[in-house]
């Protein structure tokens, strides 16, 4: 796998829930170096995801079942199939007053996933769409659960 | 002399005004509580106007919310404590449909009444003007607490602070004593 140099800051391309004022890139950006790999080979997305100071998401897996664990959902090509996401361990937010911690994000972290192309996979730049979606709370508010899409470019060589 | 004394002055006028900044600045106190009528998960009405001349305590809520989540069996202990006082506790979900507001709240057991602002204006009446600006008006008053009087005129309005969280609802319930005992 041959990774660019450069970084791609994926603009947030469209908002799915709530009607805001506070658009989804003041909160969280999203950077996916651009994937060169060879047709039937393996290699590893590593998108940055930086949360805005004072912000936290819910982690990928949460204790309680009401709330909205951070997801990154892929809209797979029939040539390049993702596997198992991997996500940071978990910061505890201590919710004060009470004895309950949160799993959260905060600040900057990487989220791993691997793909594999198929031999056959045409030579040139492939698009995959694909939504991450989270809550996030400051320490003055929780804001509605959104979701922003954004590209990942992966070029076959 | 005199030097000394203007020293003094602006020392204590310095530290007036750290302890002033750090208590929290009630928004929208003494103002009349903006009206509402809302559907509640029971099928019911509920006016505000309906309910003057009683204390009505109410939560601002999201059922994915984790604030609102580790106070909701505070709340529903203060329901019950306080409302042979006179006093009665509303939850407003803000912007969730009924379906999904009756299933994740049916874990709390409520014996108070849940309604539903489905479109966020309730919420965003209460939104104090210059609080969060950036955030959509509906937004600002999520996991907030209130204490309207028998007048209709906000005399507690707390809005979330994670550092100093009081899911125990300890402020609120002094400001409730309070009131209760200066009738």
């Amino acid at each position: 796998m041959i990774m660019m140099n450069w970084s791609i800051i994926i603009a947030p391309v469209f908002l799915l829930m709530g009607d805001k004022k506070l658009v989804p890139a003041d909160i969280l950006k999203i950077t996916v170096p651009e994937i060169v790999v060879s047709a039937g080979e393996r290699a590893v997305i590593k998108m940055e995801v930086e949360i805005k100071k004072g912000y936290h998401i819910q982690a990928n897996k949460v204790k309680d079942g009401l709330l909205i664990p951070t997801t990154v959902k892929i809209d797979e090509d029939k040539n390049i199939t993702t596997g198992r996401q991997e996500f940071p361990p978990a910061k505890k937010f201590k919710l004060e007053g009470t004895d309950d911690f949160l799993d959260v994000f905060d600040g900057v972290f990487e989220i791993t996933i691997p793909i594999k192309t198929v031999a056959k996979t045409p030579k040139g730049e492939h698009i995959l769409d694909a939504k991450f979606h989270y809550q996030a709370c400051d320490n003055r508010t929780c804001l509605f659960p959104k979701s922003i899409g954004f590209s990942i470019s992966i070029k076959i060589i | 002399m005199k030097s000394i004394l203007k020293s003094l002055f602006l020392i204590t006028a310095a530290i007036f005004s750290i302890v002033a900044g750090a208590q929290e600045v009630q928004p929208m106190l003494g103002q009349t509580a903006p009206s509402f009528t809302l559907k509640a998960i029971d099928g019911k009405t509920y006016s505000l106007e309906q309910l003057r001349g009683k204390y009505v305590v109410i939560h601002f809520a999201a059922t994915w919310c984790p604030f609102c989540n580790a106070e909701a069996p505070y709340l529903q202990e203060l329901s019950k404590n306080y409302r042979d006082k006179g006093v009665e506790v509303f939850i407003v979900d803000v912007k969730e449909d009924k379906a999904i507001v009756e299933k994740s709240l049916a874990r709390f057991n409520f014996s108070f009444p849940v309604l539903l602002d489905e479109d966020g204006a309730v919420s965003t009446k209460y939104a104090p003007d210059g609080v969060q600006p950036d955030l959509a008006r509906h937004e600002v008053p999520l996991a907030s607490n209130l204490i309207i009087d028998k007048e209709g005129k906000i005399r507690f309005y707390s809005l979330l602070n994670t550092t100093s969280f009081d899911a125990k609802l300890t402020k609120l319930k002094e400001k409730l004593d309070s009131l209760l005992n200066s009738k």
